[in-house]
């Protein structure tokens, strides 16, 4: 059966096409898997940026309840799953989570590491390296930003409570949220590559196939049963209804028959009048 | 008549045995070529087995191999060498079929795709690419052996009818001339 000229024309073809399609599809998911995610990290880190701004003018007045509310308001947000600030030797200073407040942070915990890996923490992260993805307790994917709250000239000039001019790193903003409208934008992402990717092969291969089984493979297979007809006794009265060039094939191929048995008519003939008649005793 | 058998009279044509021999020889390679290509796929499917948990199996890269190794490529251009290799090889194989050109037979695209797993996984994306390279594999593994195995067994059928003939042949040969030894003996 894998013989035959269906499958040696058709299987390679389709199996070609379904495995490259498939195989582009998935690398496609993954490039825009992966700028999804990268745009939620710098929707993430602007929002951490948004609210060093915010917190600005009241952590300058040293104004605590302010800040504090500022966060508590944050820390409501349906997405928001935890934000706090934490000074440089890791102390929780703020937080919506009571429980959480004048806890230290472990330097070796995620989101740590990346500054604090080696002897000498580093002065700055990019974007992304600020970034870390995890799994609360909850259950629930975490996209979490840490942010740095620099010292800056008003910082360390203030009146209201000072800090020394060459200390670089005030504090830390961390803020976490929820994955869950990314991960569902992916779910639809992905159901819908798989039903437009199974459309296309559908299309592809599938018309293909027919295209070819209707138009090459049905007449050449009807040629092949109208040739093995004719080479017989009869000359196939029945034409198959073929066109282009399998029925010139056809056609020529009739032709040929009939004038190879005109000639074997001929032939009988010619012989049949060279020999001598049979004479009665 | 003689108590031989009914070919002791044949006389073989210098060469036919040969021929024969090498006839035979080549209906051999031709059968283990059509199942070679099965050996490189089954090789990358234990390899994909191994691949889809991350090769849990093997133990950790120590941090020295990996600053030895260097810095792994993005894997944006590890997906765009795979696009590039599965495309070419596709085309490559598609292009040997339509002009009949002796199929590939070794294990280079097996190697090939496990280098693929390799850098995906010392770049961190293994998990979200395996699906890639086992799909672009298994297209690109899969064409070429069949047409491997088409062109192998179109090549044995003809060998195989060629044998046949000259088996036929040298039959009706020794049958020609043993009813020539009896015709020469009835004569006397």
């Amino acid at each position: 059966m894998l013989n035959s000229i269906n499958s040696r024309a058709i299987v390679p073809v389709a199996c070609a096409v379904t495995g490259f399609v498939i195989a582009c599809c998935v690398l496609l998911y993954t490039f825009v898997k992966d700028d999804l995610i990268k745009g939620e990290i710098q929707h993430a880190a602007d929002l951490s940026d948004t609210i060093i701004k915010s917190t600005r003018y009241a952590m300058l007045h040293d104004d605590r309840e302010t800040l504090s509310n500022i966060i508590s308001s944050i820390g409501e947000q349906n997405l928001v799953e935890h934000v706090r600030i934490f000074n440089k030797k890791g102390l929780i200073m703020f937080s919506p989570d009571s429980e959480e407040l004048n806890q230290f942070i472990d330097k070796s915990a995620a989101g740590c590491t990346e500054c604090h890996a080696g002897p000498e923490p580093k002065p700055s992260l990019g974007t992304m390296a600020k970034a870390r993805q995890y799994t609360n307790s909850d259950g629930n994917d975490v996209l979490a930003i840490t942010a740095p709250f620099y010292n800056e000239p008003e910082c360390s000039n203030a009146a209201c409570h000072f800090h020394e001019a060459g200390q670089s790193l005030l504090g830390t903003l961390d803020i976490g949220v929820s994955q869950d409208p990314l991960k569902q934008t992916l779910g639809q992402l992905q159901n819908r590559m798989i039903m437009f990717s199974g459309m296309v092969l559908i299309l592809t291969v599938g018309a293909v196939c027919s295209l070819l089984y209707r138009q090459v493979f049905l007449p050449i297979k009807q040629l092949a049963d109208f040739t093995e007809e004719s080479s017989g006794d009869s000359l196939g009265d029945e034409f198959p209804e073929v066109s282009g060039e399998i029925a010139r094939l056809a056609n020529a191929f009739q032709k040929m028959t009939k004038r190879v048995r005109e000639l074997e008519h001929r032939l009988l003939h010619e012989e049949s009048e060279a020999s001598p008649p049979d004479t009665l005793p | 008549m003689s108590q031989l058998g009914p070919h002791a009279d044949v006389q073989q044509v210098p060469g036919r045995d040969d021929l024969k021999q090498r006839l035979e020889a080549r209906i051999q390679r031709l059968e283990r070529a059509a199942g070679n290509g099965l050996w490189s796929m089954v090789l990358f499917l234990v390899i994909s087995f191994f691949a889809f948990d991350g090769f849990a199996i093997l133990p950790d890269l120590s941090d020295d191999v990996r600053r030895m190794l260097g810095k792994p490529p993005p894997g944006e251009m590890i997906s765009l060498a795979l696009v590039v290799y599965a495309f070419s090889c596709i085309v490559r194989t598609l292009a040997r079929m339509s002009h009949n050109i002796k199929p590939y037979a070794g294990l280079m695209h097996a190697a090939f795709f496990t280098a693929f797993y390799t850098f995906y996984q010392l770049s961190g994306v293994l998990q979200d690419n395996f699906w890639a390279v086992f799909f672009a594999g298994l297209s690109v593994m899969g064409l070429d052996n069949y047409y491997l195995w088409a062109h192998s067994n179109h090549a044995l059928s003809k060998e195989r009818a060629l044998l046949e003939s000259m088996r036929r042949g040298g039959e009706e040969e020794g049958e020609v001339k043993q009813a020539g030894t009896g015709a020469k003996k009835g004569g006397r």
